[in-house]
């Protein structure tokens, strides 16, 4: 390589470098800035950290109340339950959404930096961003499968509100049971003991539910694992198609 | 191809109803299998698949014409069954074993997995003891 060509490149490398290391410095020192946002303080938090799964037959998977649905939505419940298709989306690969995410069976990793609490959702490989450095929900929140979520801490409590779903997502487990473009959730984050993290669901939605609609899902820590690889497309042989009729692929 | 509905089934089938169930809600429903019967199909492992979004075993089962049919088995995924006592390499091809599934409704040669018995006589199921789940 020529030395002016060299010289150009290396040049290149380092103007590169400057602008991509930038931007984590001034997070560095936003982080310090962020209410109890700092890495020390944040040893004073419950620690909650970690691998978690739903305890099952212990109270994880407990059928909840049935929500209590407007007149509108218990005629989409209805018409819903009149022609049910024979499979869930869930059968193409679409993931969930809120609040179904937090109950699958497979484990949740949440992970504490300053200012954010994450958490990773195996199943479908899912990414909830719940910001805890004071900001509010975005006026006009594009609708999202997981919403978006703020944070903040009630003593020991970690108090997520969240907003901003989409419509293709169900309310709760019964794909019948729809939400408005309003729904509401606030879930409560507790350690019942070091080893059992218990979260409290409430959902509200002026729309489609008369009152409230809560579950609580407990979940045991795994200190052992990690969470692994869910690619749902990697050979998913199921189906449904926009009539409702499902299928399976059998081909070697 | 044998066709046995097994004293056992109830009961273990009570238990995943209970314990397993969800796993399997997760991704897909159950409308596609006879979830009443139970039926064994044994020969010659052809293929384990050790994929997401379900595990997939092709076994290659004698029929009455002399030659063989391959049977197509959806089990629980690896993510789920890593964490219970399953490997990759817990079905190999040439392993002669038998397979216990739920078969499909539409008499295509398939099924869902429920457990097996491998050459060595040793019994692997899909859905575990329940105790195994609850953390340590």
């Amino acid at each position: 390589m020529p030395r002016r060509v060299q010289f150009a490149f290396q040049t290149a490398i380092l103007g590169l470098s400057l602008i991509a290391f930038a931007p984590l410095e001034s997070l560095a020192a936003n982080a310090a800035k962020l209410p109890g946002g700092a890495w020390d303080s944040m040893s004073k938090l419950p620690d909650m950290s970690g691998v978690w799964e739903m305890t099952f037959g212990r109270g994880g998977f407990v059928p909840p109340q049935q929500p209590s649905l407007t007149p509108k939505y218990a005629d989409i419940l209805k018409a819903f339950q009149a022609a049910p298709p024979q499979d869930n989306p869930s059968a193409n690969c679409v993931p969930p959404g809120m609040p179904g995410i937090m109950g699958q069976p497979y484990p949740i990793e949440i992970l504490f930096t300053p200012g954010m609490v994450t958490v990773i959702a195996e199943a479908y490989m899912q990414v909830r961003h719940i910001y805890t450095d004071g900001r509010g929900h975005p006026d006009d929140p594009d609708l999202t499968f997981n919403g978006h979520s703020i944070g903040h801490w009630e003593g020991d409590t970690l108090v997520v509100d969240s907003v901003g779903f989409s419509k293709d997502t169900p309310l709760g487990m019964n794909m019948g049971v729809r939400h408005s473009d309003k729904m509401h959730i606030v879930e409560r984050f507790h350690l019942k003991d070091p080893k059992t993290l218990e979260i409290t669901t409430t959902i509200d939605d002026p729309e489609a539910l008369t009152k409230p609609f809560a579950r609580t899902i407990s979940y045991g820590r795994h200190p052992d694992w990690t969470l692994a690889e869910y690619i749902c497309q990697q050979n998913n042989r199921n189906f449904v198609d926009a009539s409702g009729k499902a299928g399976i692929n059998l081909q070697h | 191809m044998r066709i046995k509905p097994t004293n056992t089934f109830l009961a273990s089938w009570a238990l995943a109803v209970i314990f397993a169930v969800p796993p399997v809600m997760a991704h897909h429903s159950f409308e596609m299998f006879d979830m009443s019967k139970a039926m064994t199909v044994t020969g010659t492992i052809k293929d384990f698949q050790w994929t997401n979004p379900h595990t997939f075993t092709f076994i290659d089962v004698p029929n009455d014409k002399g030659g063989v049919d391959t049977w197509a088995i959806e089990g629980m995924s690896p993510n789920f069954l890593g964490r219970r006592g399953w490997t990759k390499h817990t079905l190999n091809p040439g392993d002669k074993v038998t397979i216990t599934i739920a078969p499909l409704k539409d008499g295509q040669k398939g099924g869902t997995f429920l457990r097996a018995t491998l050459p060595d006589g040793h019994e692997m199921v899909m859905f575990d003891n329940p105790s195994r789940l609850q953390p340590k």
